[in-house]
């Protein structure tokens, strides 16, 4: 089914009567149960062909959101859910990416129990302490920002008292990245020694269901004088399947995880460090060649207005493999493990213009040490309170095939998106 | 008639006379128009809503409560913004810490990245949410980033010329202000660019006496060079609520406090 057309016919299916704001008309109290959200199409294609995959399509969606909030006694309920048809996969889906109850229990615990996105940390789209799941797959596809952050069902419960705040999430069933799978972009596997697009697409099989193989993640914060400092600790799995069995079938290594972050205005700016130390429990002396090893993260940012309305955020990266000579003694592919430092630069620059009517973003990774590189350029222009309209790319290229963004250089594509806010 | 009557009275006539007499010191005059429009009460909160009109008359609107507290009176605030119009900005919060002494701490909650997203101190002389008001005009300019200058003194208003020590700090040279004699409330704002061009006028269009306070309840802020005006109203204000200081914390960010948030009755 081509959505094409669809971009034409969206106006007339949901151009709502222009509500006037009368001078008293401040609205409801918020007692009564409150509807949002939005229609998007979305629309994106590989720039250059992939071998692998016959459809050059990467984005081909109708998607409707349905937002809504209501407040029995003291408890909020949210719904946040999407309805959508991709053509890409030629599927109808639905997904629901909020559905909590919210409510405090005395005067200082917050839960807030139900599916939902959760994030903390201080990387800007660098990811350390926050292990909650991301979707890989949407973000690179092209849709909107918030789709990186995947839901998960979850009991997040946050005590705000001094010296410190705690905060705990629970996630009962292991909730993984979604990550690639060779449906809509192909990917480097280690066993064939190049980039495979299985059908049907690659699925790895998650950990049992069991109370110890479920997710417990820690923070611990406080700010003081404007600095924002964190603790933090994980138990769980890593989120994407890089460990395999003995029969070599991909799987979830189990982790544990301790961090520390520090947020805190520098000079005209941001300025952010955080570190993390990966704990792979199966492999602690790193020499199991199916497990990966652990690995000391640290992560250093800073961010400023450089002039008005341009905004510039560097950051870089480190991802350090320990017991590395392990690794590389026993491990069956050594010319495909990571380098024992794997660097990563990135770079966001940011204008708006126009009251923020026009934004445009260019968002680059690269990693001197893996060579490769992943730029991310996206327009946003904001028309009314009701439409928008998106357009940007998402561009790899890499001298390996083996990494993270080098595996992806088939895959390059351009996307437009229209949005209609009700 | 008791003494105490003819003290009340003594006093009530020399806090006339004393406002009939001019003021001629400028940082004087700005610390008390700053503590007029920035710290009535020690606590209040209103709702707000904006409409935006671009030069095409075009219009967006936003919609939002703020609630404030004082630390100290003229010295650091406490604010905290929460979206409830258009959809796409629904729940989003803003946090601001403000400052005398060191720059504003300032935090964006963007609900559906669950992200807490900090705002770097530089950026405060741009855009708050699409509107032509600017972050700065939210909670308010520090008095001690501009020279004062009291230029004139009519019968209403004292007419001040300020000027930022730091020209790099500020799109503007320097800015005009007319502040009301009796109620100290600027009424006007002119702001003048390194070309000596005026491209900018904040105004007050109406004042309420709100819990004791002259209130502005309308504003407007244009765009003289391109065109276009935000324009400003609040209802629903109240003072001294009695606001804690847990309300303007991180949790506020992700669970608004709702029992602070709701509309006043009366």
């Amino acid at each position: 089914m081509n959505l094409w057309p669809l971009l034409l016919v969206i106006p007339t299916i949901v151009f709502a009567q222009e509500d006037m704001w009368h001078d008293d008309d401040w609205g409801e109290e918020d007692s009564g149960t409150v509807w949002s959200g939005f229609v998007e199409a979305g629309l994106g294609t590989r720039l250059d062909s992939d071998p692998l995959l016959d459809d050059r399509k990467t984005l081909e969606e109708l998607r409707l959101r349905i937002e809504a909030e209501w407040r029995p006694g003291n408890t909020t309920v949210t719904l946040k859910a999407d309805g959508i048809y991709d053509a890409v996969e030629d599927d109808w889906n639905a997904e629901v990416r909020d559905l909590t109850a919210a409510f405090s229990l005395g005067k200082n615990v917050d839960v807030r129990a139900g599916r939902q996105v959760q994030t903390w940390g201080t990387g800007d789209l660098v990811f350390l302490n926050d292990l909650f799941p991301k979707d890989f797959v949407s973000f690179f596809a092209g849709r909107d920002d918030e789709y990186l952050k995947a839901p998960g069902n979850a009991i997040r419960l946050t005590r705000y008292s001094d010296p410190v705040n705690v905060d705990f999430a629970w996630t009962p069933l292991f909730e993984p990245d979604v990550y690639l799978s060779g449906e809509r972009f192909s990917f480097f596997s280690p066993l064939a020694g190049g980039n495979v697009a299985p059908t049907p697409p690659f699925e790895a099989a998650e950990p049992n269901e069991s109370f110890s193989n479920g997710e417990f993640a820690l923070r611990l914060f406080r700010t003081v004088a404007g600095r924002e400092y964190a603790l933090y600790a994980y138990r769980g799995f890593f989120k994407q399947p890089t460990a395999f069995t003995a029969s070599l079938e991909p799987i979830f290594a189990p982790l544990a995880s301790l961090g520390a972050s520090l947020r805190r205005p520098l000079g005209p700016g941001l300025f952010n460090i955080e570190v993390s130390y990966y704990v792979s429990r199966d492999d602690r002396s790193g020499t199991d060649s199916l497990v990966p090893n652990d690995q000391l993260r640290f992560l250093v940012g800073f961010e400023w207005e450089a002039k008005p309305n341009f905004t510039v955020g560097m950051q870089y990266y480190v991802e350090s493999t320990l017991d590395y000579n392990g690794l590389i003694q026993n491990s069956p592919f050594p010319g495909f493990e990571p380098d024992r430092n794997r660097h990563l630069l990135t770079n966001r620059l940011t204008y708006r213009a126009g009251r923020d009517k026009h934004t445009w973003s260019l968002f680059t990774f690269f990693s001197p040490s893996d060579h490769d590189f992943y730029i991310r350029p996206v327009y946003t222009y904001r028309h009314d309170d009701h439409w928008s309209l998106i357009a940007g790319g998402n561009l790899f290229g890499g001298r390996d095939r083996n990494t993270f963004f080098g595996q992806l250089a088939d895959s390059s594509n351009a996307y437009v998106r229209v949005r209609y806010h009700y | 008639m008791s003494i105490r009557f003819f003290l009340a009275l003594a006093t009530v006539t020399m806090g006339i006379s004393v406002h009939a007499q001019a003021l001629t010191d400028a940082d004087e005059i700005v610390a008390r128009a700053n503590l007029a429009a920035y710290y009535a009460g020690k606590d209040g909160r209103s709702e707000i809503r904006m409409i935006i009109r671009d030069a095409q008359d075009r219009q967006q609107r936003r919609q939002f409560t703020v609630l404030r507290r004082d630390i100290d009176d003229g010295g650091d605030q406490q604010f905290l913004v929460v979206f409830s119009q258009p959809s796409d900005v629904r729940n989003t919060v803003f946090l601001v810490d403000k400052h005398i002494d060191r720059d504003d701490d300032r935090w964006l909650y963007l609900p559906g990245l669950d992200l807490v997203k900090r705002i770097s101190a530089s950026d405060k002389r741009t855009s708050f949410v699409g509107a032509h008001y600017f972050y700065e005009d939210v909670s308010g300019r520090r008095p001690s980033e501009d020279a004062h200058e009291l230029i004139d003194t009519s019968d209403e208003f004292y007419v001040l010329k300020h000027v930022p020590h730091d020209a790099q700090s500020a799109e503007f040279s320097s800015y005009v202000t007319w502040i009301d004699r009796q109620t100290f409330l600027p009424m006007k704002i002119d702001y003048t660019n390194p070309a000596g061009k005026l491209y900018r006028r904040v105004e007050v269009m109406k004042v309420e006496n709100i819990d004791g306070h002259p209130t502005v309840t309308i504003s407007r802020v244009s765009d003289l060079s391109t065109g276009g005006a935000t324009d400003m109203q609040f209802r629903f204000i109240k003072y001294d609520i009695g606001l804690p200081e847990s309300v303007f914390t991180e949790r506020s960010l992700r669970s608004p406090p709702s029992d602070w948030l709701q509309r006043p009755e009366g």
